[in-house]
């Protein structure tokens, strides 16, 4: 693949290059922000059915139009013509498993357009992502088992480490500790992350079957680039709670509560930017795959070919010198 | 200002480590009975922390405030031992001592126990009582108990029942019951360790060290009925007067050292809520309030003692959440409505704690604001009528409000029924008789029965009394029974008289049209509480009109012929019923308006797609 062989790619940052991959390939975000907009239309559908038989009749609902009368939520929510909380929830839940799916299904597609140093033609994007489908899903299992064990076990600690604080006289350490130990858990479980994305990103790129190998690589790798990928990502995650955090903040301060296109519209705006940094941190991956991973190819120069040596003519025998010549007359 | 029946000195040592109090009492007690008493029944509340009890048993099946006992540990055990008693001209009547069960005939519970005495106490005479007794507390439970190195000592001494209506009344202490005693005189001497902060109910007299590292502080109270004290030696202390119609009054405020940025917090709603009270509903004719900020993660807080209230707060507090307001405010009005207006907390827990939330709405709403006063904090907000009404409807066709605080068929219904119902009854009987009405109602009650054990018959009659209504018909559902309300409009319909006519919207010589119209408005009552409402019907042409319905039909429609279409109908336009039990069927409006469906629906999605990115972020 010549579009690996990005001889600029060595000399970037990881945050630059891999902010660079995210801005050379907008259309990504785009498309995946608006396949969590479809999905979760679906996902909401039963909630937004359910409101339209209560509120849309009632002068009541004028309540929750002006400002957020919570208690009047919450009376929606019980109403049981509004139908149980469950119906609410397995279908957001559903959109957050079929939103998960999809990603792994177009991801190796997204990778394989990171390095490309062409617009990828869609053919090409969804043959990456169909060649690489059952290997994205082995490595998805592989990393659930891995992070479901690393945080199953760093959660139950932090907990009992926590319960244990609860003794303490002092009120505050049970919350201190646990924000402790969620910013070590997060900082575990990112570095799991980040041997995963290499992972993919070595799969995807490397064209690599075994996904047992481009895992074991990722894993020696993570340790070895450890300092740049983990402040790397921890940067993009920071960036990414600053998103949700103004995002929020603007909705709240910004628009009317009775403005709803200024609602949709900052919600999704914060929503759109809240994907970038995850593509961030995959262009970070990629990459370091190229500046690190990737596999170096010998370089033969290229040797003129010898001249095939024709042994020469040889050189006609000089001919013997004229010898004096003989005068027979003398005869 | 009472009959003062009991005086009790008391002289306790609490030894901290084991959490035990080691006391003698003297108990001298004034028979205004009328006749000759020979048995007193004792309260011995922390009984009720042992397996068996009734308190625990009932706190299984019913469902509790604090702790579930799936499983039983030690630190839950409590327990109160009278060591000896001796009547004074009697001798030791000790072996006289008998566990009665009156409530349920339980004998493993021995919250109640029963003294037959050898000579009958004539009428008029006094009696004393010297109990040597032991108390141990668990750890937390029921707003009483030790959490770490603090200590409530709530309902910690044997107390003589009531004598009530030609009988005792001393129930057995159950898991949603609280108390009942008489009025009278507290001399308490409590003998804690050196380095403790006290506080307590009544007046401080005195405070002495000991050579043992121990100090004995001394308390007096008038005219209350119970004795309540906390220890900790991480209190901060901060204090205050706040100047009451009779009077000084000694503010304390026991704090957390993480609540300390708190405590003007409480003060302030201390000081605004007894400023409501005593202009609304009478003097406050106590020397002193104390006001504990407990333990945090214990189950002490929100409780209240005769001038002494524990409130409920963490660490974390916005401005904009106002739980440790609410919890003040609804502990001090106690301080009426059971501390001084002295309501059967067994049997009419509705007189105390649901006066009181109502009376809380009323003080809240003005100090907080109406649709604020328990949130308004990032755009939302709740106020606590609502949250009153919601906590009734989550119970409402479950219990009636007249009843003993132990019959209610879980802990969900008597908190919804006895709090939440009781006081949107009382908000909704203000829409009945006027809220001028009912202000001077709820201050002729408390004028006349504070001090007193006032009966549920003795409210009602007071304010139909000053109201000079016959309410019963509202008290009969509202108050003894169990109906619930729900009003809704059923259908608006409009449309042109000559509707069948091809060129039916002509227009006139102005060029306007001069179609009139059939309209019907069509009012249902789905539940069994019946009751007169308001309805309003708008127009298109901006005319509004009221109609009354008794709602003793089961349907009502209302018919208009005008050249405008229906295009809402409402009931109780003045929002003054609290009791309907949805809201959302009050009102009609012809043409939907959806922009509460799209903002919560946008809500909705918003949190749906942020769930799917999070989960795809670690996932994948």
């Amino acid at each position: 693949m010549q579009t690996l062989f990005n001889d600029q790619a060595k000399n970037r940052s990881l945050l630059g290059g891999g902010f660079g991959m995210v801005t050379s390939n907008k259309r990504y975000v785009f498309w995946f922000w608006l396949l969590s907009l479809f999905l979760a239309g679906f996902g909401t559908s039963s909630f937004r059915e359910s409101a339209h038989a209560i509120l849309d009749h009632s002068l009541y609902a004028e309540r929750l139009t002006h400002g957020f009368d919570l208690s009047v939520y919450i009376e929606l929510l019980v109403r049981p013509e509004f139908g149980p909380m469950k119906s609410m929830y397995f279908p957001a839940h559903y959109f957050a498993a079929f939103f998960f799916i999809a990603t792994a299904l177009f991801l190796p597609g997204v990778f394989a357009g990171y390095v490309s140093t062409y617009r990828l033609p869609r053919e090409d994007f969804f043959r990456v992502c169909g060649r690489n489908l059952w290997r994205f899903i082995r490595i998805m299992i592989i990393a659930g088992i891995v992070m479901g064990i690393f945080a199953g076990i760093l959660f139950a600690a932090n907990g009992a480490i926590v319960k244990k604080a609860g003794e303490s006289t002092y009120e505050v350490l049970p919350f201190e500790l646990q924000m402790t130990g969620l910013a070590i858990i997060f900082l575990v479980m990112t570095t799991l992350r980040i041997c995963f994305d290499l992972a993919e990103a070595d799969t995807v790129l490397n064209d690599q079957r075994a996904v047992r190998k481009s895992i074991a690589t990722a894993f020696r790798h993570t340790f070895r680039g450890f300092g740049r990928l983990l402040g790397s990502y921890v940067l993009t995650t920071i960036v990414a709670a600053a998103i949700l955090v103004g995002g929020v903040w603007a909705w709240m301060k910004l628009i009317s509560p009775e403005s709803l296109v200024g609602a949709f519209a900052i919600s999704q705006i914060t929503l759109f930017l809240l994907l970038i940094p995850r593509f961030w941190q995959r262009g970070i991956a990629v990459v370091y795959w190229q500046q690190r991973m990737l596999v170096p190819v010998v370089v033969v120069e290229p040797t003129a070919p010898a001249p095939i040596p024709v042994p020469a003519a040889p050189e006609p025998a000089p001919e013997p010198a004229p010898t004096a010549p003989t005068t027979p007359a003398a005869t | 200002m009472s009959q003062r029946i009991v005086h009790y000195e008391i002289d306790a040592k609490y030894d901290a480590a084991k959490h035990n109090v080691d006391a003698t009492e003297v108990l001298t007690y004034h028979n205004l009975t009328g006749q000759a008493l020979d048995h007193f029944p004792f309260h011995l509340y922390q009984n009720a922390f042992q397996p068996k009890a009734t308190f625990v048993r009932d706190a299984k099946l019913m469902g509790s405030r604090d702790t579930s006992y799936k499983k039983w540990e030690d630190k839950y055990y409590g327990s109160e031992d009278i060591k000896s008693i001796e009547v004074a001209g009697q001798g030791d009547l000790t072996q006289n001592l008998q566990y009665i069960a009156p409530d349920d005939g339980n004998k493993d519970d021995k919250t109640v126990v029963d003294l037959r005495v050898a000579k009958p106490i004539a009428p008029g005479a006094y009696v004393q009582f010297k109990i040597a007794f032991q108390t141990k507390f668990p750890e937390t439970q029921a707003r009483s108990g030790w959490k770490r190195d603090f200590v409530l000592g709530g309902q910690w001494f044997p107390k003589v029942g009531v004598w009530w209506h030609g009988a005792w009344n001393c129930h057995q202490y159950h898991n949603t019951t609280e108390f009942f005693a008489d009025f009278g005189v507290y001399d308490v001497k409590l003998t804690v360790p050196q380095y403790e902060v006290v506080g307590a109910s009544g007046i401080q007299v005195e405070e002495k060290s000991n050579s043992d590292n121990t100090k004995t502080v001394t308390y007096h109270g008038d005219d209350i009925h119970d004795f309540a004290w906390t220890a900790s030696p991480r209190y901060k202390v901060r204090e205050s007067t706040y100047q009451a119609q009779m009077g000084p009054v000694h503010l304390r405020f026991l704090m957390q050292p993480a609540h300390w940025s708190q405590a003007e917090r409480h003060e302030k709603i201390t000081r605004e809520t007894l400023d409501r009270f005593e202009k609304w509903y009478g003097p406050y004719p106590y020397k002193t309030l104390t006001v504990v900020d407990p333990e945090p993660d214990s189950a002490a807080g929100g409780m209240e003692y005769p001038t002494f209230i524990t409130g409920d707060t963490n660490w974390f507090m916005p401005e904009g959440l106002h739980l440790p307001e609410l919890v003040v405010e609804h502990e001090f009005g106690h301080q009426y409505w059971y501390g001084m207006v002295a309501t059967n907390e067994f049997e009419d827990a509705w007189m105390d704690e649901g006066i009181n939330s109502y009376t809380e709405v009323k003080v809240l709403d003005s100090i907080l604001g109406e649709n604020t006063s328990i949130l308004n904090f990032l755009g939302a907000s709740v106020g606590e009528r609502e949250v009153q009404r919601l906590s009734y409807i989550s119970a409402a066709d479950l219990d009636p409000i007249a009843q003993n605080a132990y019959a209610y068929v879980n802990s969900n219904s008597y908190a919804g029924i006895t709090y939440g119902k009781t006081a949107s009854v009382l908000l909704t009987l203000e829409g009945i008789i006027g809220q001028d009405t009912m202000a001077k109602a709820m201050r002729a009650y408390f004028m006349k029965y504070r001090f007193t054990h006032p009966t549920k018959e003795d409210f009602l009659k007071t304010i139909e009394e000053v109201s000079g209504k016959d309410l019963r018909w509202y008290f009969n559902q509202a108050i003894y029974g169990s109906q619930v309300m729900d009003y809704e409009v059923l259908n608006v319909n409009s449309f042109p008289v000559n509707w069948y006519e091809e060129n039916k919207d002509k227009k006139n010589a102005k060029g306007k049209y001069d179609t009139v119209y059939q309209s019907y408005v069509t009012v249902h009552r789905k539940e069994d509480f019946v009751m007169p409402i308001e309805v309003e019907i708008v127009f298109d042409n901006g005319e509004k009109t009221r109609e009354h319905w008794d709602g003793q039909s089961r349907w009502t429609r209302f018919s208009y012929v005008k050249k405008a279409k229906v295009v809402s109908a409402e009931i109780d336009p003045d929002h003054t019923v609290q009791i309907d039990r949805n809201d959302f069927n009050n009102s009609y409006v012809v043409e939907p308006n959806t922009k509460a469906t799209y903002k919560l629906s946008n809500y909705w999605l918003f949190v749906t797609q942020w769930l799917g990115q999070a989960l795809a972020w670690w996932a994948v």
